[in-house]
């Protein structure tokens, strides 16, 4: 198992590392770091701004063979991923942001993931009927809603609450009150503020769970071994939760395992909207403001989180599947 | 959706549960035969929201090729005389934005320009992704794993990232977004259709094709793509509703559709803004774009009831 | 636990254990109300088997379905099912499963797939076993090894701990049955419990079902399609067609008077393993009818040679054969036949009610096959995979030899029946002539070519014009999206044709040479019934105008009625067109029919060749004795006097090339042997040896001790 394990990190890093690379250079076709001294006043030369970007390994003069081995080997050596075009630490940001980004995402997943498999559960033994059918609309229409408009009607919703009581009982953005003290305090104006991302985001991401775990169900419950288990004296629904169940969790518990690392690279879409500084954000952020080295460190991050996900969910298979026992 | 009937049609050679074989004698099809475009046309007439979900799709068509000939105002042109009204004043309808573009006119050219963008990508992708899939499990072996890995590097490829940067570079010129839309949206498609396709590849029909010294391509296309076609089908609608929501976010962070052009998403990111203010401007392209990507999806779902005998769910699986 | 036995098993008797009556199910479908069981009724004793016989279609399993309350939601159940006290059929879900897996067992037919796969084999016995048994933990476990080792699993100790995929499908069956057992019911259902076996494990699961049946002293209702195997388990037995019990007899009197034309029409369409006639079989014309809006008349009319109009003007009901006398007595003969009367011994009015087809083409007399030319040979031919283990890591642990160094010859006109379990090589081999490419070892030669020199395109289908392949599943070969005219011009575009009206006449042509009307090459295979879309496959088969068919398994997926009309067809066409064919079946019978010579394969090699008649008179490799004796005969009164050698065991893989004999695990006629003669068996492989006659060879060392022994 631990060899299995290993040989597919391995191949997994490889492409990791082609892909990184292949970003790089791509980023540096598209991206210009030089405009973010363009509009500075007093303006300055190209000659000045080269020199500023030199700095930072970023100086479009020196061949972009030149940049790339002094970009890779400080990672190779330091594990430096580089600075922006202004100057900061691309690792600073990125260690920060994570911690953003998962205590925003991760209560939203859990609550996806519970409140999703849930509701496939209990639909599912009620095929066609009215829960059902209630149900599966309110999911086909929050698995269709764009996260733009998930998070903004979210937002709307908390403004006319709030204007309603008249104070701000929720807050649209940002993931602190900055004037708030002691433990407690922080505690609770971080979860007050984590109160409507989550919503918005657990909106949006509960129906692939439901609708998933539902047909997954549905066709175990056909089954042939279902009606075994039921020729031997368990009514439907034992059989159901007994047989069918434990069978069809497997491909959901895998799909769990594989989105559980994409908790780190944020929601873009949501944490613009409630002005989270996470991963999310973040990656906007390099693109507008054409930050080579920040871009190609997301990307990577987020090719190490796909991958990391695919061998966990390899793991969960083995782990649920006595068929794929790795001996 | 009614009730679970068993089935009949061209596609009874799905293994039948012993259970039901009285009712599901493969003679079944013979006195009473339906073609079969009225049984899907039946089955999916049935199933009320995706009959909804289609009619909706139909309406928004219609009026985003109509709806320009209904207003006076172009979606670029200004009115500084009203700027930010509220709908219905001024004349105009759905109000104006802060620049004073009529939001009526924007909406419908947002509308159409996403609508376009959806439809050409979902179509080039589901192409792209069958041919690629079919291909590589008809031929198996080395040919696929290359094939495999092929995707497999795409895939871990940062897309998003790339679609971004190229589309800023272009200027939000939507052909553009189509195209890096499709370069990078066809790969978990094809590795769907690439595993339907290897359970085809040992149907004895393939088998029997080879035997007869049928040509692979030919193979490909007349035994492989036509067996897969439902699941194409599907595919292709619920690419719709993917691609919109794709579209709209690129639109929304600023990465898609650009400036004079305009999006759903687009608008809903200049909506963000006066929320409390100028809500329409939110709410009009939300309400469009939610009801586009769920007629979609409703179609979607629907079809895959209709044309799949063995399909119970109207779920996504 | 076993004095149900006490209870009197003597029929007629003693109120009935399940007495049914009347029993309706109907579905809902897109064509309309679907009657799949209409009306059905029978008692069962204690003791006692009921075979329920029917070919696909006819609501067999739908009737035990109905019983168990297992059918889905949407089907509608009516009538009387009485077991003990309670009506079956009024139970609600909860209350019925009281009575499931305590009073009634089910054994079902995919063992495959009916053992839920993450679970072990004993925790899934102890589940039956607690849900109506106040048993603890371990003791439930210990029952439950016990229930394994009752059925015959080898180690149940260790093996209790295993997993559904780590069994055979025997061994799967058999803890399918051990479940069945395991709360002593009075009722078990086996629904076509060896359809999905080998013939060799067939033999041991009905002899484990006998077991189990003596253990537990329960009723068994037996359904099947197979006749052989109601001769051989059961008492009483109840012909289906259509729904509705159409003849019920005792099962002596049914297979020696059958009075309803369909069940004489079943009996003479099997090939029969115990007759060397090369006759043409007797096929039942026609196909079932649709079960929806069925019109008031007897459902056989269409097929019936022998109807007369007051058939069609209304539905016989079963009833006693010769008048009400005989009807309260358990011996009761009961058809739903309006002729019934004036059948006895397969005739009406003095004349058979089904007359013998006229072979198309009487077969030319063989003259000795050395002569002619050889079409197809296979010398040394081998083909291994690598064996892997695990389900992720894929590790190379072992080399399986599917096909182990085999010789085959066929000769011009000539059919080679090639037999053996599944997993003996068979499609193996099959595919490694058609892929038209060099064996690892051996030679292929194709009409003299050997393959290996096919280096041009044009080689390469000039060869496999000669060469084609008819397919076990006949809606599995055909495209269902594609016509019949484009089904059969493919291959004839694959060779080049781009006439378009020589295309149509070649089309038309083959359609009426396979005996289907020309006029429907415009639909889809899905219109035509399986016999019908067998004869097409036959048809693209033969649009190249091949010299060899490689038919595998090509009556296997038919029911026994529509079978006799393919297996006439393709020996009609074999001598109108001067065929070969390499005939692959598991079916011995039908093999027998049709082959002029047989080779039995076991673990990738030939055991024993000769001609049919030599092979199947005398057989003399122990392997090719036992498979003979697994097959039951449809007679129910040579089924209980043969004498059986039951093979141990499953099919061992053939990994690895050791020297030695393959068959020894499971070999009767090593026990016997003396230490030296089985070091022998052990160490040396045996090569395939002519003794006395000519062109018989078998590979066992001790064949002849065998042979005079039991001679």
């Amino acid at each position: 198992m631990l060899r299995y394990i290993a040989r597919k990190a391995v191949g997994w890093f490889l492409m990791i590392v082609l892909a990184t690379n292949l970003t790089y250079f791509l980023a540096n076709a598209f991206l210009k770091p030089a405009s973010n001294y363009t509009a500075l006043r007093p303006p300055r030369t190209p000659a000045q701004i080269n020199h500023s970007l030199a700095l930072y390994n970023l100086n479009p003069n020196t061949p972009v063979l030149d940049r790339w081995w002094h970009w890779m080997s400080g990672i190779v050596l330091h594990f430096d991923w580089g600075r922006s075009p202004t100057g900061g630490s691309v690792n600073d940001q990125v260690a920060y942001r994570i911690l953003v980004s998962g205590q925003l995402v991760l209560g939203s997943t859990i609550l996806a993931i519970v409140f999703g498999v849930a509701l496939g559960v209990y639909t599912a033994s009620r095929q066609y009927k009215f829960s059902d059918r209630a149900w599966q609309g309110l999911s086909v229409l929050s698995f269709n809603t764009p996260s733009a408009v998930a998070a903004l009607a979210v937002v709307l919703g908390a403004i006319a609450l709030n204007q309603a009581l008249g104070t701000t009982l929720l807050p649209v953005a940002g993931a602190q009150n900055p004037d708030v003290s002691g433990f407690w305090g922080v505690f609770a104006s971080r979860f007050t503020h984590a109160i409507l991302p989550t919503i918005s985001l657990t909106f949006i991401s509960y129906a692939g769970y439901h609708l998933l775990q539902r047909s997954l169900l549905l066709d175990h419950i056909n089954s042939d071994y279902v009606r075994t288990a039921r020729a031997k004296g368990l009514t439907r629904q034992q059989a159901i939760y007994r047989h069918g169940l434990r069978t069809s969790i497997i491909p959901v518990a895998t799909q769990v395992a594989f989105a559980m690392p994409a908790l780190f690279t944020g929601a873009v879409i949501t944490e613009t909207v409630f002005a989270w500084h996470g991963m999310g954000e973040y990656f906007v952020k390099t693109i507008s403001t054409n930050d080579v080295h920040g871009a190609v460190a997301v990307a990577a991050f987020g090719a190490l989180m796909t991958a990391i996900g695919a061998i966990l969910a390899d793991v969960v298979i083995v782990a649920l599947d006595p068929r794929i026992r790795v001996s | 959706m009614a009730i679970n009937t068993p089935s009949h049609g061209p596609e009874t050679d799905s293994p039948l549960p012993p259970d039901t074989e009285g009712a599901h004698t493969g003679e079944t099809g013979r006195r009473k035969r339906l073609s079969p475009a009225k049984l899907y046309l039946r089955r999916f007439t049935r199933n009320r929201p995706a009959l909804a979900g289609l009619v909706l799709f139909f309406l928004l068509v219609l009026f985003s090729i109509v709806g320009p000939f209904l207003t006076h105002w172009n979606y670029q042109e200004a009115d500084f005389t009203s700027l930010s009204v509220a709908p219905g004043v001024d004349g105009h309808l759905f109000g104006t934005n802060g620049a004073g573009n009529d939001t009526y006119a924007q909406l419908v050219h947002g509308l159409s320009r996403s609508i376009i963008i959806a439809v050409s990508v979902s179509l080039l992708t589901t192409t792209i992704a069958a041919l690629f899939g079919t291909t590589a499990a008809y031929f198996g072996g080395k040919v696929e794993r290359a094939m495999l890995g092929f995707v497999h590097f795409l895939l871990i490829l940062p897309s998003f990232l790339i679609i971004a940067l190229v589309g800023t570079h272009y200027r939000g010129q939507w052909q553009v977004l189509v195209v890096v839309l499709t370069v990078f949206g066809w790969m978990l498609t094809s590795r769907v259709i690439w595993s339907l396709a290897t359970s085809l590849r040992e149907r004895e029909y393939v088998m029997a094709a080879r035997f007869m010294g049928v040509s692979p391509l030919r193979t490909i296309l007349r035994h492989l793509v036509p067996n897969i076609g439902s699941l194409l089908i599907v595919t292709f609608t619920l690419g719709v509703a993917s691609t919109v929501q794709a579209e709209t976010a690129l639109s929304f962070i600023g990465f898609g559709v650009k400036q004079p052009d305009v999006s759903l998403g687009t608008m809903l990111a200049d909506g963000q803004h006066t929320l409390s203010t100028a809500p329409w401007l939110f709410y009009l392209p939300a309400v469009m774009v939610v009801l586009l990507t769920v007629a979609m999806a409703l179609i979607g779902d629907g079809l895959r009831d209709a044309l799949d005998p063995t399909s119970q769910s109207g779920g996504r699986a | 636990m076993i004095d149900q036995r006490t209870v009197a098993s003597e029929s007629g008797t003693a109120q009935p254990l399940l007495s049914v009556r009347d029993l309706k199910v109907t579905f809902p479908s897109e064509a309309g109300r679907v009657d799949a069981v209409r009306g059905v009724s029978f008692d069962l004793h204690r003791g006692r088997t009921l075979g329920i016989v029917g070919e696909s279609g006819s609501g067999k399993s739908v009737t035990s379905m109905a019983l168990m309350g297992l059918l889905p939601d949407y089907a509608s159940v009516s009538g009387h099912a009485t077991l003990g006290e309670d009506n079956l059929l009024e139970l609600d879900d909860k209350q019925l499963s009281k009575v499931r897996g305590r009073q009634m067992g089910m054994i079902f037919q995919d063992p495959l797939s009916s053992l839920t796969p993450i679970f072990s084999i004993g925790s899934q016995i102890v589940e039956a076993l607690q849900i109506h048994q106040n048993l603890s933990s371990a003791a439930a476990w210990k029952r439950a090894v016990e229930l394994l080792d009752l059925v015959g699993i080898p180690n149940p100790d260790r093996r209790a701990k295993g997993f559904p995929h780590e069994f055979s499908g025997g061994m799967r069956q058999r803890a399918v049955i051990a479940m069945a057992i395991a709360n002593d019911p009075d009722l078990i259902i086996a629904d076509e419990p060896t359809t999905a076996l080998d013939v060799t494990v067939q033999a041991q699961i009905l002899d484990v079902l006998k077991t189990a049946q003596r253990e537990t002293g329960a009723a068994v209702i037996m359904i099947t399609h197979d006749l052989g195997v109601v001769a051989g388990s059961a008492d009483d037995v109840v012909v289906m067609y259509a729904g509705r019990s159409v003849e019920r007899a005792p099962v002596d009197q049914l297979f020696a008077a059958p009075r309803m034309p369909y069940t004489i029409g079943l009996m003479g369409a099997i090939p029969r393993l115990d007759s060397s006639g090369r006759d043409a079989l007797v096929p039942v014309p026609g196909t079932p009818p649709l079960l929806v809006d069925l019109a008031d008349a007897c459902p056989f009319a269409d097929r019936c040679p022998v109807v007369e109009d007051a058939c069609r003007e209304a539905e016989p009901p079963l009833s006693p054969v010769g008048g009400a006398e005989a009807e309260t007595t358990a011996a009761a003969h009961l058809t739903a036949c309006r002729r019934s009367a004036e059948i006895s011994d397969g005739a009406i009015d003095g004349a058979t009610v089904y007359p013998v087809p006229e072979r198309r083409v009487t077969e030319n007399a063989l003259s000795s096959g050395e002569e002619r030319r050889t079409v197809l040979e296979l010398s040394g031919v081998t083909k291994t995979f690598p064996l892997t283990k695990g389900g992720l890591l894929k590790r190379r642990v072992g080399t399986v030899f599917a096909v182990n160094g085999i010789d085959l010859t066929i000769h011009e006109g000539e059919t080679l029946g090639l037999v053996g379990e599944s997993g003996c090589g068979k499609t193996t081999t099959l595919l490694e002539i058609m892929g038209l490419r060099p064996p690892e070892q051996g030679r292929i030669a194709i009409r003299g070519r050997d393959v290996a020199e096919l280096r041009r395109k044009q080689d390469i289908s000039e060869v496999r014009r000669d060469i084609q392949m008819v397919f076990q599943d006949p809606m599995g070969s055909l495209d269902p999206r594609m016509t019949v005219f484009d089904i059969l011009a493919e291959p004839l575009r694959a060779v080049g044709e781009r006439d378009k009206k020589k295309i149509a006449a070649q089309v038309a042509e083959l359609m009426d040479l396979v005996g289907l009307d020309p006029e429907h090459h415009e639909r889809f295979p899905a219109a035509f019934s399986g016999g019908q879309r067998q004869r097409i496959g036959i048809a693209r088969a033969l649009a190249t105008r091949p010299k060899l068919l490689i038919l595998d398994e090509p009556v296997s997926a038919l029911d026994v009625s529509v079978q006799a009309g393919v297996i006439n067809l393709l020996n009609d066409l074999k001598a109108e067109l001067g065929l070969s064919y390499l005939f692959v079946a598991h079916d011995l019978s039908v093999v027998r029919h049709i082959s002029d010579r047989v080779a039995v394969m076991y673990l990738g090699r030939i055991v024993e060749t000769g001609s049919t008649d030599a092979v199947f008179n005398k057989p003399r490799h122990p392997y090719t004795r036992a498979l003979l004796s697994a097959i039951p005969l449809p007679d129910p009164v040579a089924e209980r006097t043969r004498e059986r050698i039951l093979l141990k065991g499953d099919l061992p893989s053939p990994t690895d090339d050791r020297p030695g004999c393959g068959f020894i695990t499971r070999c009767p006629l090593h026990l016997t042997l003396s230490d030296p003669q089985k070091e022998q068996c052990r160490g040396v492989t045996p090569r395939l040896t002519e003794r006395g006659r000519q062109d018989h060879r078998d590979a066992c060392h001790f064949a002849d001790t065998f042979t005079t022994a039991d001679s």
